[in-house]
């Protein structure tokens, strides 16, 4: 027998907000964060192994320029070995930033208020781990402008039929849109750093950062114009940065790459698992910086919803792998399918299946979405479980080739290890200095979910 | 307000009898004319008929999809429009006796059912495991049980709102439709295996369940949407759907023409850049001998008028506007089925039958007559649902 709820919200897991708060304490408990917390040892450890494991990516990419892509595992049959897996798992996990940025702001879902800053900056960071996976598996970097079509007296250009090409604009593109989204959001917050702050250098820095915002009527109204306009842009981006990234694969004719679901289960699984990696970072966060009242636990119960969501729109990209693999009747498609379940790589299926499938499931239950210490695992079985999908897509499809005389095995080697670690140590110290540096929760978009801050429209 | 402040006044109940009994005749004569194609040529009345019940039990199953949709994603745009989404679930019950003609006409219609097929084609002989008479059958019954199953308890629990009210309706229905959604998914994903794909049996994409699933969507949307205007032009609904309602469903239609044309550009550009022999003589097919034309048309009308159209604030805003777009697209969706069924068969070049007309026009005609019938028999809107007033106040200037 199911009781009446007598909450006000649908969900009935509290409010988006913590009781007590108004203007002034979600002022000063957000910019707090920057302009008076002293530096904790936490954080200075933090930063400091994230800061070391950064090493690996300095001595990865040198040993890799000084010698040459032979040092990682990489080989014929298997060309695109973890730094394709990395991009593509680096870029997917952007995504989730933008979708809570621009989509969700998009469909008046005034809950993002509170995680879409941290997210975005977790899209930029993301997208930087990601975007030097391509230029380092190209082995000579400095050649790098080759990817641009510009006039040149080879009269060379690139393969504008090839995605990879496709790869270059969408990326780009959607780096710089998603950096102008994310600093416009930061304007009217730099200028409340800029009046709170005491110090002379914090003045002079954040406002030089403030573009000289005052917050006049005609500004907010701009501003709100602009943000709408990028939400508008950064929307189709989104979806069509990973759309091109699955076409990487799909246009091919290599089985397990060739199939035509993988648009939409590509996007679905970026989302996913950038869904899963916001919950990652902001568990932590809130709980170190006593934030439990701005994110609450309706802002990780929303997350885990989506997370289920997306996450089930992935197991019907399976499913639909599965089938047809059967229904198609190809040998080829077959002998894919079963190799990739029972080859020499099947643990890493299994091992994905369950991570990704079945894992999520506990999500169903609303006990487990508010339970956060679970929840928090749950997010880095996710992440892991997206990592191997990729894994078994780029490395399980090619390694056995239509001929058996050129079947072979990717194993990769210390330096492949070396770079994929030193992105993460990347990506997790750009984090613990934003966090430093800059408020990373919106002030001025908590600020609007505050009872008082209601304000009546006038009868047009 | 009174409960009954939304139940049919009789100025609006003689107009919806009048139009379900038009309906009716439309109804009555097309199938009579499909009785009569039957007798001149069995094979194109079941393609041309394969044409109209598809597209006219898709647009059944959006609306049944959307409901569930609606309930899990709430809003007040799935508020105003839950009555007409119920109203059309109720007419499954109608499509799973029309689908008689095809499950006794199965082996005519379909290529890999033909007798002796088997011994032929080795491709087919492979995938008789699945596409077999009885199996097929058989999962036409299920897809049937499972569909009739969820607009049974969707319809029931929402009357049951109406009559008790409170939030434990509401709360069921909410808890049925995520797992509902789930099934439904899957449902529709191997119908349109068995039903579409497999009139080419050599073909295969695995977007193509995800594709006719939005492609049902779009339908369903388009007609609510359409159903949803003439509804607010009278009492009780007129003054209650408001451009702002109005405002947020448009929006959503744009989204279903971009996610249908996403899916099918997928589609086509990764069949035609693989250019593999089992993938591409399906588009060989459409995009040759005429049926390019259609292929075009569809690219044009289907996806990109109405998506700069629907891309003005102020057309979405205006009913009559809005009204002509929705309708103009449900057209371009069964020109679309037209397009998925029938070059399978007329591979050389184009051609229409007289019956293409008629099955379409007959099933829908008797489709909507039992629609109308439907949306006749509840409250226009669900009085009792526990956010009414908040869907209701949406609308209103403040």
């Amino acid at each position: 027998m199911i009781e009446p709820v007598e909450l006000p919200t649908k969900i009935g897991i509290g409010p988006l907000l913590g009781p007590g708060q108004n203007l002034a304490s979600v002022s000063d408990k957000i910019s707090g964060v920057v302009l008076n917390r002293k530096t904790t040892l936490g954080w200075i450890a933090g930063l400091f192994v994230s800061f070391m494991l950064m090493q690996g990516l300095l001595l990865g990419a040198g040993v890799l320029f000084l010698k040459g892509v032979g040092v990682w595992g990489i080989n014929i049959p298997i060309g695109w070995g973890f730094a394709i897996v990395n991009f593509v798992w680096w870029i997917g996990i952007g995504h989730a930033g933008t979708l809570i940025s621009a989509i969700l702001l998009l469909l008046n879902q005034s809950w993002r208020n509170s995680i879409n800053r941290f997210a975005e900056a977790m899209t930029m960071f993301a997208v930087a781990c990601a975007g030097m996976f391509p230029v380092l598996h190209m082995g000579r970097p400095w050649l790098a402008y080759w990817l641009f079509p510009y006039p040149n007296t080879m009269n060379i250009w690139p393969q504008f039929r090839s995605p990879l090409v496709w790869d270059v604009f969408a990326v780009s593109t959607y780096a710089t849109i998603s950096l102008v989204f994310w600093y416009v959001g930061l304007i009217p917050d730099l200028a409340t750093l800029r009046d709170k702050a005491t110090k002379r250098f914090h003045q002079v820095t954040f406002g030089a950062l403030a573009l000289g915002w005052r917050g006049s009527a005609m500004h907010w109204v701009r501003y709100e114009q602009a943000s709408l306009l990028l939400a508008g842009l950064a929307t189709p981006l989104v979806v069509s940065v990973h759309t091109i990234v699955s076409f990487d694969f799909a246009v091919s004719i290599v089985p397990g790459w060739h199939t035509t679901i993988f648009p939409p289960y590509f996007v679905a699984g970026a989302i996913y698992s950038g869904f899963a990696m916001v919950l990652t970072l902001m568990i932590p966060v809130r709980q170190f910086y006593g934030l439990k009242d701005l994110i609450t636990v309706r802002h990780l119960n929303n997350m885990a919803k989506v997370t289920l969501a997306t996450g089930l729109v992935v197991a019907y990209g399976y499913m639909m792998e599965l089938f047809f693999s059967f229904y198609s009747a190809s040998t080829y498609e077959g002998f894919m399918m079963h190799n990739r379940m029972f080859g020499p790589y099947g643990g890493f299926y299994w091992a994905l299946i369950t991570c990704n499938i079945v894992t999520p499931q506990f999500l169903w239950s609303k006990r487990v979405r508010t339970n956060v210490p679970i929840l928090f695992v749950i997010s880095l079985i996710v992440n892991v479980g997206m990592w191997l999908e990729r894994f078994v897509i780029v490395v399980t499809s090619l390694h056995r080739d239509f001929l058996p005389s050129s079947w072979g095995m990717y194993y990769p080697t210390v330096w492949d290890f070396a770079v994929f670690f030193g992105t993460i140590g990347l990506f997790l110290t750009l984090i613990f200095l934003f966090i430093r540096v800059l408020p990373m929760i919106s002030i001025f978009e908590i600020r609007m979910l505050l009872p008082a801050q209601r304000v009546k429209e006038p009868v047009k | 307000m009174t409960p009954n402040a939304y139940t049919i006044p009789d100025a609006l109940r003689g107009k919806m009898q009048r139009y379900q009994g038009m309906a009716l005749v439309v109804g009555v004569i097309g199938l009579l004319l499909c009785a009569l194609g039957f007798v001149m040529s069995p094979e194109q009345l079941l393609r041309s008929y394969l044409v109209g019940y598809f597209f006219w039990t898709g647009l059944a199953l959006g609306c049944l999809a959307l409901l569930m949709m609606q309930y899990l994603s709430g809003g007040a745009w799935g508020l105003v429009i839950r009555r007409t989404l119920e109203s059309a679930t109720r007419t499954l019950p109608l499509m799973a006796l029309l689908f008689l003609p095809l499950a006794f006409g199965v082996r005519t219609l379909y290529l890999w059912a033909h007798p002796g097929i088997t011994a032929t084609d080795a491709v087919i002989r492979d995938k008789s495991f699945y596409l077999n008479v009885p199996f097929f059958l058989v999962r036409a019954v299920l897809y049937f049980i499972i569909w009739l199953t969820l607009t049974q308890f969707l319809n029931k629990w929402s009357l049951d709102e109406d009559r008790e009210g409170g939030q434990l309706w509401a709360k069921k229905l909410e808890t049925l439709s995520a797992p509902g959604l789930l099934i439904f998914v899957l449902t529709i994903t191997f119908a349109s295996v068995d039903w579409i794909m497999s009139l080419d049996p050599h073909w295969f994409s695995t977007i193509f369940g995800l594709l006719i699933l939005v492609g049902q969507g779009l339908s369903a949307f388009s007609f609510v949407i359409a159903v949803t205007i003439l509804l607010a032009m009278v009492p009780p609904l007129s003054g209650v759907i408001s451009k702002k309602h109005l405002h947020d469903l448009g929006k959503l239609l744009l989204a279903f023409v971009m996610l249908w044309a996403y899916l099918s550009f997928s589609q086509l550009i990764l069949i035609w850049s693989g250019n593999l022999p089992e993938e591409i003589p399906w588009y060989i097919n459409r995009l040759n001998g005429g049926w390019q034309w259609i292929g075009l048309a569809l690219l044009l009308f289907h996806f990109i008028f109405p998506f700069l159209m629907l891309l003005s604030q102020s057309l979405k805003k205006n009913p009559k506007a809005l009204a002509s777009v929705a309708v103009w697209v449900i057209f371009l969706r069964i020109v679309d089925v037209f397009w998925l069924v029938q070059p399978n068969f007329d591979k050389a070049a184009f051609r229409m039958s007289w019956m293409d007309f008629a099955a379409p026009l007959g099933i829908g005609g008797l489709w909507l007559a039992f629609f109308l019938y439907q949306l006749r028999q509840r409250p226009l809107l669900p009085v009792n649902a526990p956010d009414l007033e908040k869907a209701l106040a949406h609308g209103r200037p403040h």
